[in-house]
């Protein structure tokens, strides 16, 4: 009962004391060990030290194990970067949404927690909508125009997607019917054991209503500007936070569903999906990069993008499928960095505009060589992370029934690095006309460590490969029925 | 009997497509509301357990009383006018309702053939659906959304009593729980967005594009 403990009701338990305790720094602290003691749990249970014992709904295999574990990562230094974050000088109207900043965050630990670990999928529902209520008046954290704007879409189309994954998770019932499953409860083990057995007509429809309502959660292509809007306008841990383990905790529910319908003979029909969904992102992220404007919505728009990419492993199978694991972590990580350094941008241009913002390697130069890097990362140039990642969902394209798909994921890709690049680029070199050239020196902040830290666990993970993490990898493709 | 609450559920939602009241949405929600309950009742009846008239009395308690009670709430504190303001008029909607609801029934009735549904409520329910759909879709005031969304998942209610699906009930609480949730936060905002943008109409919300 410990795991369950930790996991989920002492989070639960620290948002009530972030409510009656109104220090930022005692709210602060709090958060910080409960996020410390998550991570330290979900590290032992990954690592097999710890053997789990959750109550009736939860459950955790190699799956869960995973996400749970970059969930952990990506919240913990989203909390230990949050105080200096907040310390800033911001506008007075915001000052009211920093008292319910970590009673938030501490929720939206819980229910991203409870949804990964979730065995049935109605109890995934309820967590994952309550997700979507611990995120959403975080978006509006700046109190201005267009964040108020972000939020009602994020919460309207988010809480109408997942109506609709409701309307999916019913149809599994329905699929069930005359079959030995019939009355039982909706537990993903059961119905995985029993897939074969299901009615393929119900099975298909309950896949597509939960793909189509999850993905306005996961970002993907056509559903994506939900999720786009938010990221883009939510403050930057909070940007990261979505963007490395919200959409994380939506995948999981189509994996989920994926599971059941691979042993079966509609296995087909939700590749082609998932593969449809993929490149259909990857389009749209195409399209938009050549005529980015705005940085911090670019980097939503490369959300999109690798989300989009690891579905289309997903969906392709083999060792593009272990790929697309891989690159969830990879991007997770990397996802905090970018984020991060486009704050530290942010609040010193006081823009989000790429033609504004000049010469930041010489105002902030290491803002600027930070976020260069992790740019270089999260474009897949080794030895950082994902580099890894992409060659192996690559080589699963080229050798599964579909090798041409390469081939217009490649041309996608290009496109998204060189339009990526150059807003970038210009945003890092070029100098503003007339401006005097003084430039101060910048502070080394606490962001900068981080991002530090992050980059070196990137590059460990990429070039060490811990044999663990390898064998959990196999182990979920086992799960899946994946062969390699 | 669970046909006929299916059939008033269907004529609740002719209803709520030719009027062009704000609060009339409102009633309608509670019609739903009390049918939904009844609904439940009745199948509590059949197996009566003292465990199994919680939900029922908590369904009554939040679609009928709560989530109203605050819709129009948010109404009189925003002065909304009391006209809809629909993008397509009610007399043209009102057909395409109908033949989409035509479609839904027969459609169902064929598939019924091979798996064991009710085929009423399973279509009623559907149908609810559909046209939150469509009142999300044609009508400017955000307001009307909220009333839109909850028209869907009133039907994706019925719709799960259709498929006689039995979810535990510490789950089915948690999605009331949830939906209640959803309204409240939704209400905030909208009374953020009238504030900040001295309206509440989609037309307002134009500032995000790419």
């Amino acid at each position: 009962m410990l795991d369950f403990f930790i996991f989920i009701l002492l989070p639960v338990l620290s948002a009530a004391f972030c409510f009656f305790v109104k220090d930022l720094k005692t709210q602060y602290s709090i958060s910080l060990i409960v996020a410390l003691l998550h991570l330290g749990l979900s590290l032992l249970v990954f690592l097999g030290l710890y053997n789990t014992d959750l109550p009736t709904f939860f459950s955790t295999d190699s799956l869960s194990k995973l996400f749970l574990l970059i969930l952990s990562n990506v919240y913990f230094w989203i909390v230990l970067v949050s105080y200096s974050y907040l310390k800033r000088p911001i506008i007075p109207k915001a000052e009211e949404a920093k008292k319910y900043y970590f009673l938030l965050l501490n929720f939206y630990l819980a229910s991203n927690s409870a949804a990964i670990l979730s065995n049935h999928f109605g109890m995934y529902w309820v967590a994952a909508e309550a997700t979507t209520l611990s995120v959403s008046p975080l978006i509006y954290f700046y109190r201005n125009e267009e964040a108020l704007e972000a939020m009602w879409k994020y919460l309207f189309l988010v809480s109408v997607g997942i109506a609709f994954a409701f309307i999916g998770i019913l149809l599994l019932t329905l699929s069930a019917k005359g079959t030995p499953l019939e009355g039982e409860q909706l537990f993903y083990t059961t119905f995985i054991k029993n897939a074969s057995q299901l009615n393929p007509i119900w099975l298909k429809a309950s896949f597509i209503f939960i793909f189509v309502g999850l993905s306005t959660k996961i970002g993907i292509a056509p559903m994506h500007s939900g999720d786009v809007d938010a990221t883009s306008n939510a403050p930057s841990p909070i940007a990261a936070l979505m963007s490395g383990s919200l959409r994380l905790t939506a995948l999981i529910g189509v994996m989920r569903i994926y599971q059941i319908i691979r042993p079966t003979s509609s296995s087909e029909f939700a590749r082609t999906i998932l593969i449809i969904g993929g490149l259909l992102s990857l389009f749209f992220v195409f399209v938009y990069m050549f005529k980015v404007k705005n940085f911090k919505r670019m980097l939503a728009y490369s959300s999109v993008e690798h989300l989009g990419l690891i579905t289309l492993g997903l969906g392709i199978g083999g060792l593009a499928f272990v790929g697309a694991l891989y690159h969830s972590i990879f991007n997770s990580i990397t996802k905090i960095i970018l984020f991060l350094m486009a704050g530290n941008i942010r609040h010193n241009y006081n823009t989000r505009e790429v033609l504004k913002v000049r010469s930041v390697l010489n105002f902030m130069p290491k803002t600027g060589w930070l976020f260069m890097i992790a740019f270089l990362a999260i474009s897949g140039i080794p030895p950082l992370g994902l580099f890894f990642s992409e060659i192996k969902i690559f080589e699963g394209i080229l050798f599964s029934d579909k090798p041409y798909i390469l081939a217009l994921v490649m041309f996608f890709l290009l496109f998204i690095f060189i339009n990526m690049g150059k807003a970038i680029f210009n945003m890092l070199y070029k100098n503003g006309d007339g401006e005097q050239q003084s430039y101060k020196s910048e502070k080394f902040e606490f962001s900068h460590f981080i991002a530090i830290a992050l980059l070196i666990l990137l590059t460990c993970i990429a070039v060490f490969s811990p044999n663990i993490l390898f064998e959990n990898i196999i182990n979920i493709a086992k799960d899946f029925g994946i062969i390699l | 009997m669970e046909n006929v609450l299916s059939i008033l559920f269907c004529l609740s939602l002719f209803y709520v497509i030719v009027t062009s009241r704000v609060k009339a949405y409102v009633t309608v929600l509670q019609i739903q509301g009390v049918l939904l309950s009844v609904l439940l009742i009745i199948q509590v009846i059949h197996n009566f357990s003292v465990y199994g008239i919680i939900l029922p009395i908590t369904l009554l308690l939040v679609k009928v009383i709560l989530i109203p009670r605050y819709i129009n709430k948010v109404i009189s504190e925003l002065e909304i006018k009391r006209r809809i303001e629909p993008t397509i008029q009610q007399m043209i909607l009102l057909p395409i309702v109908i033949v989409t609801m035509i479609t839904i029934f027969i459609v169902s009735s064929i598939l019924s053939k091979n798996t064991a549904m009710d085929v009423i409520p399973f279509a009623s329910g559907f149908s609810s659906i559909v046209v939150g759909i469509y009142i999300i879709m044609f009508r400017k005031k955000l307001i009307v959304h909220v009333c839109g969304f909850l028209i869907l998942e009133n039907g994706i209610f019925l719709f799960g009593t259709a498929v006689a699906s039995e979810l535990p009930m510490l789950i089915e609480l948690g999605v009331l729980l949830d939906v209640f949730v959803v309204v409240f936060l939704m209400g905030i905002t909208l009374n953020r967005i009238s504030s900040t943008f001295k309206g509440f109409e989609v037309s307002h919300l134009g500032r995000l594009k790419d």
